[in-house]
């Protein structure tokens, strides 16, 4: 009796919060796309990465502390792992952009695939899962500085991508993008 | 307690009349009156009958479930009202609505399994949950994909979850801790039950003083093709993504 009464108990405490939350919580924006704008613009760091790749590299360090400076190489050390944290932030800004896209060309589709909406849900989980693992390991400070780059080289295909196909959109997605509000989404547009 | 929940409902229908609401929201209207009508002829058998006769308890029930069907379809009303104008997310929330109801009613069937003197709470806790559960993965795949939602829908279905949140509740921890002791729990359900729906009515009516949105167009300018196209073109750069990111760690890191 017991052990039922503190699970519906709890689950009904559980619903009531999801409701506030999704009722209460900001207004949650979506990306908007000027026209003839595409996504990796907003954005510019992909097209930083040999610069950041660079920025990253593991020579320059041990050269420095190679020739007696441990105090310079702490210090930049500590300045690679401040960038390589605004770099992870930026992927995942422009990775959502992306991800944002791909809804709003679902929401402006007559029929949607089910299957390819859930496929897409649950990639998304797994970038966000994989994603805050790398950024504890960093904040640990445990995880290959060199590995961001990785992460940009696939952000960086998959925008190229998706330029390809917002071009193939033409006229008719840029008119759906805007008959959309721009002024955000979610359920607390409305307010 | 009661006579306050009746004369408020009855503004709210009128409500519904006067500002012409009952066109767009007929089921909404429909459950409204149903819950007036119910409070009216209860008021009636109970005076009649008594409170604790085998007739009040029969009448009670059956104008529960009568009213529970009318909410049913006054939320189903509603969302599609919402999603009216993206026939692609309508046909994936249906979908949801449909997944999540079956599978919450085999949970609650599991962990309601047992005493048959406590099947009617439990049929009714049962439903309520049900109903929150579809409900908020409605309202959850409304924001994924950043749909906008009328500050006048939008009360009315928060008002229909909050209500059935605190019912769940309700027939959780109170008939629990209060029925078997033998207290006062009939006056104290009427109080705990009374309160939140006279809460929600006034909300209700807040929110229905205000026009409700014209009806938009079909928003979904885009042929079928081109997202039977794109779509699954971006889920296998998702993918890729992801298989390289299980690899992350095979990347040799830099020397301390």
């Amino acid at each position: 009796m017991n052990y039922s009464v503190a699970v519906f108990a709890s689950v009904a405490l559980l619903l009531l919060l999801a409701m506030g939350w999704l009722a209460l919580s900001g207004v949650r924006r979506r990306p908007h796309f000027a026209r003839n704008e595409c996504p990796e613009l907003e954005c510019l760091h992909i097209s930083h990465l040999r610069q950041i790749k660079q920025a990253l590299a593991n020579t320059d360090f041990m050269y420095l502390k190679d020739q007696g400076y441990p105090s310079l190489a702490k210090r930049i050390r500590k300045e690679r792992r401040r960038i390589a944290f605004s770099y992870l932030a930026c992927l995942r800004a422009e990775f959502e952009n992306l991800l944002s896209l791909a809804r709003m060309i679902a929401v402006m589709s007559p029929n949607v695939a089910v299957a390819q909406e859930v496929q897409g849900l649950r990639l998304n989980l797994e970038f966000m899962y994989r994603y805050y693992l790398i950024y504890f390991r960093l904040v640990s400070g445990v995880a290959p500085l060199e590995a961001i780059g990785e992460l940009g080289n696939l952000v960086s295909g998959l925008t190229i991508r998706m330029e390809t196909a917002m071009s193939e959109l033409g006229e008719r997605a840029v008119l759906g993008i805007e008959i959309l509000p721009h002024n955000g989404g979610g359920l607390d547009a409305g307010g | 307690m009661w006579a306050a929940s009746f004369v408020v409902q009855l503004a709210l229908c009128g409500i519904l009349i006067i500002f012409g609401h009952f066109r767009r929201l007929p089921f909404f209207t429909a459950y409204v009156c149903l819950n007036l009508f119910q409070a009216l002829f209860l008021y009636l058998i109970y005076q009649y009958y008594g409170g604790y006769s085998q007739v009040a308890f029969l009448a009670g029930w059956w104008s529960e479930a009568i009213t529970l069907l009318a909410r049913l379809f006054a939320t189903v009303e509603i969302l599609r009202l919402v999603l009216i104008s993206y026939r692609g997310i309508w046909g994936l929330a249906w979908r949801l609505l449909a997944v999540t109801s079956v599978v919450t009613l085999i949970c609650v069937t599991v962990a309601s399994w047992g005493d048959a003197r406590q099947a009617l709470m439990r049929a009714d806790r049962g439903y309520h949950l049900i109903f929150t559960a579809a409900l908020i993965s409605c309202l959850a795949l409304i924001r994924y994909y950043f749909i906008r939602v009328d500050n006048a829908y939008k009360g009315l279905l928060i008002g229909f979850c909050f209500y059935s949140c605190i019912k769940i509740l309700l027939n959780t921890v109170l008939y629990t801790f209060l029925y078997q002791q033998h207290s006062p729990y009939a006056s104290v359900w009427q109080v705990l039950a009374l309160s939140p729906y006279l809460i929600v009515l006034i909300f209700w009516g807040a929110v229905l003083l205000h026009p409700l949105p014209s009806m938009q167009a079909q928003q979904a300018v885009l042929p079928a093709s081109v997202y039977g196209r794109i779509s699954p073109q971006i889920n296998l750069q998702l993918q890729a993504i992801n298989k390289q990111l299980m690899n992350f760690w095979k990347i040799e890191g830099p020397q301390p």
